[in-house]
């Protein structure tokens, strides 16, 4: 694969100042409302962050950050498989962890230890090595990055409709009706 | 009150494949899309899918091995039919992949059936069913179990009442596959290529429990998905011709005269001519008459250069609307698809004139594929329009010989009700036009050979040229007075 950190991938994160990152994250996860950073965010992964950040709740661990991010995963892949089959969920995930890394230097040694097994119990295993920090941002970056991917393939009403229901029942502020693309 | 079962037909939502179906596509029929790579298979069963589907009566796509669901999600989106909110509500994708690899057909057939079951589905589609095939065939067992598997999912399928699809590639009709005979309707797409020409084409080999039309049709793939130029219906119910015979005129000074009092209407006129003897002039004069007379004209033009901009009074009647241009620049096309252009034309603007020009460009425009059968084609647009009750007038070139006596280089004089050829002659070292009324069915006519030019106002035709003979030989000598028996 090609990396392609300048490209229309990495130009979503690269706009995420790392200063920001930082001091959202040792706000203590009060990032919903933390508005320099969801600005640049694309509606859809405004939804993501925020859906990560309620599974993740007020005063997570680093256990509770990574069972947050792989079952977020997990639902993803439960909506998808029926459709694209696991090899190609699994393929998505895949490209979606090289992208990450390709636009995200910090990212790379993560990706790196992911890589020898490339699923959900690999990815939770290395995450649980990681600081709350990293371990947020790598997933907000992971699941942007899938959804992006998806996005890039099937355009956005479709990826909208068919993961519609890994974001709405852990927001429940959000009204479903609202979701229709 | 009949006690005999109603196969009730569903709307394929496919422009002109329920005409080809017979009527539509019967429920709970068990079909197979057959076809080589590219032809439009999985197009197909999509557009039929999303405009069958709905949330009461929603659809199961199986997709097995082949075309990744990822690729065909993204390509299937490009056509306007394709609907991301019907996803997940009344059309629901399953992939197959994992259990088709394994070979074991059982496995994929207790899948399909625990879906089925679970979704209740009226459309179930299996796509590609060749990789079924491919799969059981490559396992290590002796007693390859296809056959049994076709049978069973037809009959699981029939009577879950699910309109089935299988979609399959298959390479020759000869196959021996068993889902040949299970299978109710056998829906055949091909891609004729013939030189650097492509035409697509359909037949509908089989499709029990209905009158299908025929032949192959052919269909395009564009944006809006696929179109079936089914043949023109052959209305039972010609209107018979009113008696006293109604006549158009012809816009041109003393040729209603010639023609025994202008064209009956109804009927198809044939002008032949040299290049640049005026047929088009010809033809435009005759659709300014009808506008003339409020009533609306097609024009069809199969010009490379279409030359009706250089004609302002055409130009004027197509831009006020009276007029209506068919100027099909789709390579490759056929007879039917231009019928259907014309006749949806015919039926918007109410026409009662129709102008062909010419037919040595509709030949050219026609794809390679269709120019063997030309002459059938022709005849088969001319019994389309006159049947919708228009008045056609073709124009066709004509080589000049001298040797022959011809109307048309395509042996279709025979065709058309009425002709009128038109020839260049030479007398005294100038190229004189003349014109005659060859025919005109079932009327009287002038038999005579008048001279015309051409000024600003269209054709002026004039007497016969009396003192000379042998016109139609090119080269007329004079005549000596008191020489014929006129």
């Amino acid at each position: 694969m090609v990396s392609n950190p300048g490209g229309a991938w990495g130009r979503r994160y690269w706009l995420i100042k790392p200063s920001d990152e930082c001091q959202r994250v040792y706000a203590g996860y009060q990032f919903i409302g933390y508005q320099p950073f969801m600005s640049t965010l694309s509606e859809e992964s405004r939804q993501i962050v925020a859906s990560l950040a309620h599974r993740v709740g007020p005063s997570a661990d680093i256990a509770g950050i990574a069972e947050a991010i792989t079952s977020i995963l997990q639902d993803m892949d439960a909506a998808l498989t029926p459709i694209i089959g696991q090899q190609g969920c699994v393929a998505l995930l895949r490209r979606s962890l090289h992208l990450s890394a390709s636009a995200h230097a910090r990212l790379a040694g993560m990706h790196d230890r992911v890589q020898a097994t490339p699923d959900r119990s690999g990815l939770k295993a290395v995450l649980l090595e990681q600081t709350e920090a990293d371990a947020l941002f790598f997933g907000e970056v992971l699941l942007t990055t899938f959804y992006t991917l998806l996005t890039t393939l099937i355009g956005p009403s479709l990826t909208a409709r068919l993961l519609r229901d890994v974001w709405e029942p852990s927001l429940s502020d959000t009204p479903s009706q609202e979701n229709s693309p | 009150m009949s006690t005999k079962v109603t196969i009730n037909r569903l709307a394929t939502g496919v422009p002109g494949l329920d005409e080809v179906l017979g009527g539509g596509l019967p429920e709970f029929s068990f079909n197979l899309i057959a076809g080589p790579p590219g032809c439009g298979k999985t197009t197909l069963a999509h557009q039929m899918m999303f405009a069958l589907a709905t949330p009461e009566r929603p659809a199961l796509f199986f997709t097995v091995l082949g075309e990744p669901p990822l690729k065909m999600l993204r390509y299937q989106q490009q056509f306007d039919f394709f609907d991301s909110d019907a996803i997940n509500q009344s059309i629901r994708y399953i992939n197959l992949a994992d259990d088709t690899l394994a070979g074991d057909l059982d496995e994929v057939l207790r899948r399909i059936v625990s879906e089925v079951e679970a979704h209740a589905p009226s459309l179930v589609f299996v796509d590609s069913f060749r990789s079924v095939v491919l799969a059981s065939q490559t396992q290590h067992n002796p007693n390859n179990n296809l056959p049994q598997f076709v049978q069973q999912l037809g009959m699981l399928m029939t009577t879950w009442q699910a309109t089935t699809f299988l979609i399959g590639e298959y390479f020759t009709e000869t196959d021996t596959n068993p889902i040949f005979t299970v299978a109710d309707g056998l829906i055949w797409l091909r891609q004729s290529v013939e030189r650097n020409s492509m035409v697509r084409k359909m037949e509908i080999m089989k499709m029990r429990g209905q009158p299908t039309l025929p032949g192959l049709h052919t269909f395009r793939i564009a944006s809006s998905g696929i179109r079936v130029f089914a043949p023109a219906p052959l209305n039972p119910d010609e209107t018979p011709r009113s008696l006293p015979m109604q006549r158009l005129k012809m816009g041109v000074p003393r040729l209603d005269e010639m023609l025994g009092g202008g064209l009956p209407r109804g009927y198809s006129l044939l002008v032949a001519g040299p290049s640049g003897s005026g047929k088009s002039i010809l033809a435009a004069t005759f659709l300014a008459e009808g506008a003339r007379n409020g009533e609306a004209g097609v024009i069809a033009v199969f010009e490379q250069r279409p030359n009706h901009s250089q004609n302002a009074t055409l130009a004027d009647l197509i831009r006020s609307g009276q007029v209506s241009l068919v100027d099909s620049r789709a390579p490759d096309l056929s007879i039917d698809e231009i019928v259907q252009l014309l006749l949806s034309e015919i039926s918007r603007l109410n026409a009662t004139r129709v102008v062909i020009d010419s037919l040595s460009g509709f030949e050219l425009a026609l794809a390679p594929t269709f120019r063997a059968d030309f002459r059938e084609s022709l005849s088969r647009m001319v019994t389309a329009l006159t049947r919708a009750g228009v008045s056609v007038l073709m124009t066709s070139e004509l080589e000049d010989r001298y040797t022959d006596l011809r109307f048309s280089p395509y042996g279709t004089a025979f065709l058309t009700d009425a002709i009128i050829v038109q020839r260049y002659i030479e007398v005294r070292s100038r190229l004189l036009r003349i014109m005659a009324v060859v025919k005109v069915r079932a009327s009287a006519h002038c038999d005579e050979l008048r001279q015309y030019h051409i000024n600003d106002d269209g054709l002026q035709i004039g007497e016969m040229l009396a003192d000379q003979e042998g016109l139609l030989g090119g080269r007329p000598t004079t005549q000596r007075t008191g020489d014929h028996n006129d």
